[in-house]
């Protein structure tokens, strides 16, 4: 459906919850090891062409961005400096950003809002951490420590808004409640770390794992001794998991060997290690992935090779 | 942003990329989800392994002097073979094969006097016999050939051992040797009395006079303490025998149950003034070699299996053997090929190893492979070697393995590793590692018949 360039590698792509055709990509300068990053916004226009609605310059790479899902103008964006970055569509871009969070220590790298509580995102770190925010308040609202490695991801449960995961390189996936001082379930998932986990968005006790060691596992949270199931998925490392927010057994994945897969959960191919789709159109890693609530099928994945592309998960992306 | 940051953040992902294989995604930090209720027990054992039920030696005394000098093959190796059979109470018609180490006995003879012998032990006929030479490993070889030949399921239980008289059989040479022997040099290192071998190792790797007996000094220590503390008792078999008196040519019975080389107040003054007999100013004397002595040793060994099925207690396993060829002119430096050899076979590393024991055919070359091979020498010959109780040379072997086994049985927990080695005359070393653990106790070792749901060791 449409391809666009970015200026810097890309790191993360999100559809925003409003506007069918926007999407939100968090890039950064030199892979993200040093330098600037780049915060933009495009708008895919009927033919499919993307074009650039919004662009912000930051000081550091940015590693992923999240759409609010109280206000359709406002997203934020995780920084490499450990900051929080809040901007805002509707007012001009010297009024950008509007507000600033900077309390992680070390780099900032997945953001989740919450789509129950509308009010409420959390935030993960490298500094070990996920903490919890509000735009209403200054600072966090609370924090969240336990893993004993970077926290790669953060993701809430689409249908219990107190409860969320942390997947970290300590390689536990930690499940967490709002309402509980403690972590609910600490979950060694994988024998090495754990880059990406996501909920299904069907059901509420099933989540997957993917993992430096190449592979994606579902876990069900009611029986935490025993993946359901083991998907030798890609060559390198899983960067990330997506449960299909159309279909209950629909995965997609994306992963350094520079792939982005789609995988039925509930056929014996998965096992496997047999997808449905196989996408291989980034030419660098491929790390940053989503899937359209509002258009069902339309995937969007954003690589290091500075590009971001859509597609229908039925097709093939086309430039 | 300084780049000590950047390299962080170059850090964290690099660890990314840690390598792994494909089938790692099946690991994971999770508890056994087994239990306690493995269907199977963890161990090191396996039925097909060959172990030692038994290992037995008669005393070792000095040749023409001492109290077995007029005892033939025949007796000494009828005297162990009862042994071992009585105390396993194995019965003889189980045997598959009995294979013997003897090095100076004329062939055929020697070969028909362990057929003699195995008649003397109340064994039938029906249990073949042979011997086997190489020079003095024979008896380390006559039990590698048992366990092989078990390995390869020619017989499930077999009799390895060794014997020497050397007070009957001097070391000599008959005929002529082949003309052309001087166009080769190794054909000719063959030649050099094993005392030249000494010496030549001696100087060329630099090991003096006062280091010889030092060793010798510690070896008659060593020795004399073991007895001392009864060590050998379990593994000495008395012999009756006579002596016969050599100015009267009166013949007295007696019973030799002590070794009687050990000289435990030798020192190295005392050794000092013995004079070096195979080189001029040279280093090797007769007190810092290896003594002629006679003497017999037997080792019964059998599957694990049919040990179980027995009831009998596994004294050592048999894990590995090498043996290795080196220059004959130095041929004392063989322990220190053969050794590593045989470790690397079993799968171990050197450090692995608890109790060594190497046989002492010259201080020079004893000491030689202990430091070459960097071994600590606490763990070498603990109960004295060669020079203080005797090398006789086709049971050494046996002799040193059943020294081996019983000194490891005593440790227990503390020595699960345990090798036997030897240098060997014309340029030879040979090696085997032994194991003992798992299931030695011999207290609980009882078949439970009736029942399935205990283990295989439980007593009912």
């Amino acid at each position: 459906m449409g391809r666009c360039r970015t200026a810097f590698n890309a790191y993360s792509v999100k559809f925003s919850p409003f506007y069918e055709g926007r999407i939100a990509v968090a890039t950064a300068q030199n892979f993200g090891i040093i330098g600037n990053g780049k915060q933009h916004v495009f708008e895919i226009a009927p033919n499919g062409a993307l074009h650039e609605v919004a662009q912000y310059d930051t000081q550091d790479g940015l590693y992923d961005c999240a759409w609010s899902e109280a206000n359709e103008n406002i997203l934020v964006s995780a920084s490499g400096d450990g900051s929080i970055k809040v901007y805002d569509t509707a007012l001009p871009p010297a009024a950008n950003p509007v507000r600033g969070f900077k309390e992680h220590k070390h780099e900032c790298c997945s953001l989740a809002w919450n789509p129950a509580r509308r009010d409420l995102f959390l935030s993960s770190s490298w500094d070990d951490t996920a903490r919890l925010w509000s735009l209403a308040a200054p600072t966090s609202l609370r924090t969240f420590a336990g893993h004993t490695y970077c926290v790669y991801h953060v993701a809430w449960n689409p249908r219990e808004p107190d409860v969320f995961l942390t997947a970290s390189g300590d390689t536990t996936v930690r499940v967490w409640d709002l309402r509980q001082p403690a972590p609910s379930l600490v979950l060694p998932a994988h024998g090495y770390e754990v880059l990406a986990a996501d909920w299904c968005k069907y059901d509420d006790c099933m989540l997957a794992t993917g993992s430096v060691d190449k592979s994606i596992k579902l876990w069900d949270v009611r029986m935490p001794g025993r993946e359901r199931l083991v998907i030798p998925a890609h060559s390198y490392a899983v960067r990330r998991v997506l449960f299909s927010p159309h279909a209950p057994s629909l995965l997609l994945s994306c992963s350094y060997d520079m792939t982005v897969k789609l995988w039925d959960t509930a056929s014996p191919q998965a096992a496997q290690g047999l997808p449905v789709r196989s996408w291989d159109h980034h030419s660098e890693f491929a790390v940053g992935l989503d899937a359209s609530t509002l258009r069902e099928g339309v995937v969007a994945s954003a690589g290091w090779d500075e590009s971001v592309w859509v597609w229908d998960q039925r097709g093939f992306p086309t430039p | 942003m300084e780049s000590s940051a950047a390299q962080a953040r170059l850090a964290v992902l690099t660890k990314q990329f840690y390598p792994v294989s494909d089938d790692m995604h099946n690991l994971s930090l999770q508890g056994c989800a087994a239990g306690d209720s493995a269907a199977y027990e963890r161990r090191n054992v396996a039925d097909d392994d060959v172990v030692i039920v038994a290992a037995l030696r008669t005393p070792l005394t000095k040749a023409k002097r001492g109290g077995l000098k007029d005892t033939d093959a025949v007796d000494l190796l009828a005297t162990v073979f009862k042994a071992v059979l009585e105390r396993t109470r194995v019965e003889p018609e189980a045997l598959g094969d009995i294979v013997i180490g003897s090095v100076l006995g004329p062939s055929s003879q020697r070969a028909n006097e362990c057929r003699i012998a195995s008649f003397f032990a109340g064994i039938p006929e029906v249990v073949p016999v042979r011997t086997v030479n190489r020079q003095c490993s024979s008896g380390l070889q006559a039990i590698a050939d048992v366990a092989a030949a078990i390995k390869a399921g020619f017989y499930t239980v077999g009799l390895a051992g060794g014997v020497e008289t050397m007070s009957s059989n001097p070391m000599a040479w008959e005929g002529g040797i082949n003309p052309r022997i001087g166009e080769f040099p190794s054909a000719q290192g063959c030649m050099l009395p094993m005392g030249v071998t000494s010496e030549n190792v001696a100087a060329k790797f630099g090991v003096n006079r006062k280091t010889q007996d030092e060793f010798a000094a510690r070896s008659h220590r060593k020795a004399a303490a073991a007895k001392a503390a009864g060590k050998f008792r379990d593994e000495i078999v008395p012999v009756a025998t006579k002596v016969k008196d050599p100015k009267t040519n009166t013949e007295t019975p007696v019973v030799i149950s002590e070794d009687d080389g050990v000289r435990g107040n030798a020192t190295v003054e005392s050794l000092g003034t013995l004079p070096a007999v195979f080189k001029k100013n040279g280093t090797t004397t007769a007190g810092n070699s290896s003594q002629v002595t006679d003497g017999a040793a037997a080792v019964l060994m059998m599957t694990r299996a049919e040990a179980r099925r027995r009831g009998l207690p596994v004294l050592g396993v048999f894990r590995s053997f090498a043996a290795v060829g080196v220059d004959p002119s130095i041929m004392g430096i063989g322990p220190a090929v053969a050794i590593p050899a045989a470790v690397a076979r079993a799968g171990l590393q050197l450090d692995d190893i608890d109790v060594f024991e190497i046989n002492e055919a010259f201080a020079s070359q004893a000491y030689y492979s202990v430091n070459k091979l960097g071994i600590d020498e606490a763990k070498v010959n603990p109960n004295g070697g060669a020079i203080a109780l005797g090398h006789p040379l086709g049971a050494t072997g046996a002799r040193c393995t059943a020294t081996l086994l019983h000194e490891m049985r005593r440790r227990g927990r503390a020595a699960r590793f345990g090798v036997v080695s030897m240098c060997i005359g014309s340029g030879m070393g040979a090696a085997a590692v032994f194991e003992t653990g798992g299931e030695v106790d011999p207290v609980n070792v009882r078949a439970v018949k009736g029942q399935t749901l205990l283990s295989k060791d439980a007593v009912v």
